[in-house]
């Protein structure tokens, strides 16, 4: 069995990592080619970047951005936030992405999924899905989009199985309750989704403490935990929640290391 | 152990393997660009090869992939890589190591496609089957366990952990087996690396494997070229 992963989810502005709660924006953190340096070296196991610049900012430098990323990024990279198309996603991937993440698009146009895995293979499809609570939904979650600004009229763990269908190869679950709330996943709408797709799915949206990982997995029946805000705050923060999850039994990669003589990037300097 | 003071890469002002001179194969599907990043840390001599006449002058050639089978085969030989691969590689014995798909072209064929892979070694992909608990594809980090003495991972302590992403495996049996440098289980056992002569390959991904990927890479690039005779 493959280890479960830790991924580090990164929203960038321009270069520069943002944080939010609930899907709005609170405050700027710092460098996200820093923040990338370090988890890197911290055993990170995947890095997401969402690229959420303001969408009158020029995207030649949204994809000057990812491809300096990429190349301080040696753990897979996936990148998302504005792909609306096919072209869009095959640049990201051209640049150094691994994957694309995908989520308004997806649902503003489904063929948009299948499109990128036919081109790409299933593996390179990375659907994000944000639910939010709904009574009224047979899984009592219902999708929104365009960073939970939208209702949609789709059910989340319908909406799940259907991107499967359609050739997602991962799904990335988030929750408007719980998005930068610090009191741990979704723990519903994650155990809901995984149980009814074949595909792996990530956790993401509201990790407060390293125990949060932890439960993700074992309650919330993910494969991978993601978060963001969380490990900007301490040393060693993937480390140690990688230190954690093995802790507490689970699976994970080696927290050791070995000595490679890779030379630290030439200095990229955004604004 | 490994120390605190380690974890960080060792800020260098040159690369170590600068001389040598790496193609990399790109038959137009992505992601290339991964691999030349990871390249890029030990050598400024990387060639993307679009034409195969720049696969001419390597010292080590590097087959990439990741995408569907057929659609990589087929765009392999309507730009005549096929051809010079088999000059290259295995007439002039110069060291090749296959990546994720890249690596699945060293073989016969695979339940993904039609078409024939490039036959250097016997050998065919068949897909994970369903079974419960298992997700596929196989997408992650997972170990492997070396049968026998391996030059790629000579430099390397176990746990050998490295990043999957894949949907068609090897069975590790017959030809495959008798070359096989690493092995990995999902479900069932299957061949994660192989080593013959100058050619190498690896089901999982290298470049995407932290550290411990790094370090294999550093290692192929710097094996001399004389002591990987070809034996295909």
């Amino acid at each position: 069995m493959p280890k479960h992963r830790l991924i580090a989810t990164l929203l960038v502005d321009n270069g520069n990592v943002v944080q939010t709660r609930f899907f709005k924006r609170t405050n700027m953190v710092g460098s996200a080619f820093t923040a990338v340096d370090f988890f890197n070296g911290w055993t990170v196991d995947e890095i997401v970047v969402l690229e959420i610049s303001p969408n009158e900012s020029p995207l030649p430098r949204a994809k000057e951005i990812v491809r300096e990323l990429s190349r301080r990024c040696f753990v897979p990279l996936s990148v998302g936030g504005k792909i609306r198309d096919l072209s869009l996603a095959a640049e990201f991937l051209r640049i150094g992405a691994d994957k694309v993440v995908i989520n308004t698009g997806a649902v503003e146009r489904p063929g948009l999924i299948t499109e990128i895995a036919e081109r790409y293979g299933v593996q390179c499809v990375l659907v994000s899905i944000d639910g939010k609570p709904d009574p009224s939904m047979p899984s009592g979650y219902r999708v929104v989009i365009d960073n939970a600004r939208r209702d949609t009229d789709l059910d989340a763990v319908a909406w799940a199985k259907k991107v499967v269908e359609l050739g997602a190869g991962e799904i990335m679950v988030n929750s408007t309750t719980h998005d930068g709330n610090k009191q741990g996943y979704d723990l519903k709408l994650t155990n809901a989704v995984s149980r009814a797709v074949s595909v792996p799915v990530i956790a993401m949206g509201g990790a407060g403490k390293l125990s949060d990982f932890v439960d993700g997995i074992v309650e919330g029946g993910a494969d991978a935990v993601a978060a963001g805000n969380i490990f900007h705050y301490f040393e060693h923060s993937t480390k140690k929640a990688k230190e954690a999850m093995a802790a507490a039994g689970l699976p994970v990669r080696h927290i050791g290391f070995y000595q490679v003589n890779m030379p630290r990037r030439p200095k990229y300097r955004p604004h | 152990m490994t120390t605190q003071t380690q974890l960080q890469p060792q800020p260098r002002s040159e690369r170590t393997l600068d001389g040598v001179r790496v193609a990399v194969v790109d038959y137009g599907l992505a992601n290339i660009q991964s691999v030349v990043n990871a390249l890029e840390c030990f050598t400024s001599n990387v060639v993307v090869a679009a034409d195969p006449a720049h696969l001419d002058g390597a010292d080590k050639i590097i087959l990439p992939g990741v995408g569907h089978f057929d659609a990589g085969m087929r765009g392999l030989r309507e730009r005549g890589h096929e051809a010079a691969l088999n000059r290259i590689v295995r007439e002039a014995g110069t060291p090749l190591i296959g990546i994720c798909l890249g690596f699945q072209f060293l073989f016969s064929g695979s339940e993904e496609g039609s078409e024939p892979g490039l036959g250097w070694i016997e050998g065919r992909f068949e897909r994970f089957p369903r079974q419960e608990g298992l997700k596929v594809p196989h997408m992650g980090w997972s170990e492997v366990v070396c049968p026998r003495s391996s030059r790629l991972f000579a430099g390397l302590n176990p746990p050998w952990e490295f990043y999957f992403v894949h949907s068609y495996y090897l069975p590790n049996k017959g030809e495959a087996a008798a070359c096989a440098s690493a092995v990995c289980d999902y479900g069932q056992p299957f061949v994660a690396s192989i080593e013959r002569g100058n050619l190498f390959g690896t089901q999982f991904h290298p470049e995407k494997s932290q550290l411990g990927g790094m370090k294999l890479i550093e290692t192929f690039l710097s094996l001399p070229n004389a002591s990987c005779p070809s034996t295909v």
